[in-house]
């Protein structure tokens, strides 16, 4: 690709206790493009993403955002660095409404002006949030929830927006309609994307390129349609045929 | 007629003395125990204040929150937060023990004599009929109303007050957002004790106020939580006021078993509530689901 890597994941080790999941884990997404980690459960997808926003400690190796070591920075440190997250569990205040969320989302901006600017751009990515700002979540679909949250994630303008399991928890039809809003997403205001994904296909088809996570290494890299299309990620992964 | 008035007087004045008690349980899951020791110690500042300088109890409350605040905020950070996130008994045991330190301390300090303030808002108002209307007992429900009224604003206008509802509804997104936990539990506690010491300040004119009065008042903290659901402020001014009802009633018609015992009603109601609507009667902070960890 061209130009300098946005994020990179250079030969990580990490994991909980003293048990390593991640085990040289390489990982590369370059500005404007979506990349999504495909693997089989307990592969080390999530462990990836809890170690780059500093959820967990990076025992070995280096995580570089821009050109800058952000290694075992705090989460608060990442966030202000320009990543933000959605993670797979729901992390909506779910007794608020969604414009109170929103104004979470801009806890860390203290200019109140700026954060109504930032809101009002939110809502118009997301017509299906602006028609309902005093809703109370709680009350919403699964799928508007998760809408909420990646719009939420966009308030601070970051550089990178990671997703964990977008798709959890939500019927076909819905993940169809996530998948196609990050997509115009990243065509709109060019937004770069890495994905997390257990619905391999779908994740695939919607990324510019792929990884495939097994026991803690990368064992394929590829664009989205190569992965799709590779025999052997189409056999373990992909349901065959 | 006098029962109901003197319910809904004293059902106040448990209002706001139980909202720090369900908030703090709410927002950081820590059941405190020691909750009816810092009313206690809220009473004990207002006596120290009335009886040392002279300064009216109405008054003193404006001492008595700045105070409460700072000792709520250092413990907190000192002890409470080592708690939170550990099982429930854990929390149990500590503000168990608090309580029984914070009761002794007193104790040996100012000996166990019962104190009593008073306010220049003392004597009666009798309307019409056999019905008699106490002025500080009306002070103390104003008061206990705007203490609601001030709390439910906070929570609900504030930047501050928001970013506490929604560190109690969602931790973990609390932290993606970049709220620091910590410092929300430490200043929730301390407005939490703050407004408890307050309540103590407010009882500290019709109540004696002596080391070892804060165990019922916690049970009748447990008891309105239990009506009100966690952090529920319409809650608590519902719950406060069906519980100070029905002592007040049971205190007054039922032959022979006078105030003393009417705190019976406060397991009775408890009981009634845990079997027949665990949730409370007025859900509050929490969510329906609890949320789960990131």
């Amino acid at each position: 690709m061209n130009g300098d890597p946005l994020l990179e994941v250079r030969d990580v080790y990490a994991g909980y206790l003293d048990f390593d999941i991640l085990r040289g884990t390489n990982l590369v997404v370059h500005p404007g493009e979506i990349v999504c980690v495909i693997g089989p459960n307990g592969a080390g997808k999530s462990t990836v993403f809890r170690a780059v926003y500093g959820l967990l400690k990076v025992r070995k190796g280096q995580v570089l955002f821009n050109g800058e070591e952000i290694t075992n920075l705090t989460p608060q440190q990442v966030l202000r660095s320009g990543i933000a997250i959605v993670p797979q569990l729901r992390s909506v205040f779910p007794q608020m409404t969604v414009y109170e969320n929103l104004e979470m989302g801009m806890f860390v901006e203290s200019n109140k002006a700026r954060v109504r600017e930032r809101i009002g751009v939110v809502l118009d990515l997301f017509p299906r949030l602006a028609e309902r700002t005093t809703q109370q979540v709680h009350t919403m679909s699964g799928g508007e929830q998760r809408m909420l949250e990646i719009g939420r994630a966009l308030l601070l303008e970051p550089k990178l927006l990671m997703m964990d399991e977008p798709s959890a928890g939500l019927a076909p039809s819905i993940t169809r309609q996530i998948f196609d809003h990050v997509r115009r997403l990243n065509d709109e205001i060019g937004l770069t994307i890495l994905m997390i994904e257990q619905n391999a296909r779908q994740g695939l088809e919607t990324s510019d390129r792929g990884y495939v996570l097994e026991l803690g290494q990368n064992s394929f890299e590829g664009t989205g349609q190569e992965l799709i299309e590779n025999p052997e990620v189409r056999r373990a992964f992909l349901g065959g045929r | 007629m006098q029962a109901i008035i003197n319910g809904i007087m004293l059902g106040g004045f448990y209002a706001a003395m139980m909202l720090g008690f369900s908030v703090i349980w709410g927002v950081m899951g820590v059941i405190n125990l020691a909750h009816g020791e810092f009313v206690m110690v809220g009473a004990y500042l207002t006596w120290l204040m009335s009886d040392g300088a002279g300064i009216d109890p109405f008054v003193a409350i404006l001492l008595v929150f700045p105070i409460m605040f700072v000792f709520g905020y250092v413990l907190q950070r000192v002890l409470i937060n080592r708690i939170v996130d550990r099982p429930h008994l854990v929390a149990l045991l500590v503000t168990f023990g608090l309580s029984i330190i914070m009761a002794n301390a007193v104790k040996l300090r100012y000996t166990a004599t019962p104190r009593l303030t008073d306010t220049a808002l003392s004597g009666v108002w009798s309307p019409y009929g056999g019905v008699t209307i106490p002025r500080t007992k009306t002070g103390i429900l104003v008061v206990a109303l705007l203490i609601m009224a001030g709390l439910y604003l906070f929570l609900h206008r504030t930047k501050l007050g928001k970013s506490i509802r929604a560190a109690a509804q969602n931790k973990q997104a609390a932290r993606i957002v970049g709220i620091d936990v910590n410092k929300i539990y430490a200043i929730t506690f301390g407005i939490c004790i703050a407004i408890t010491g307050v309540a103590g300040a407010l009882i500290s004119s019709t109540q004696a106020v002596f080391p070892f009065m804060g165990p019922p008042l916690t049970l009748r903290a447990f008891t309105i939580t239990a009506l009100a659901g966690l952090g529920s402020i319409p809650g608590a001014l519902m719950g406060g006021i069906t519980l100070g009802l029905v002592e007040s009633f049971i205190g007054i018609y039922v032959e022979g078993i006078g105030t003393n015992l009417a705190i019976v009603a406060s397991f009775a109601l408890l009981w009634v509530i845990l079997v027949t609507r665990p949730q409370g009667l007025f859900g509050g902070l929490r969510p329906a689901e609890e949320p789960q960890p990131l």
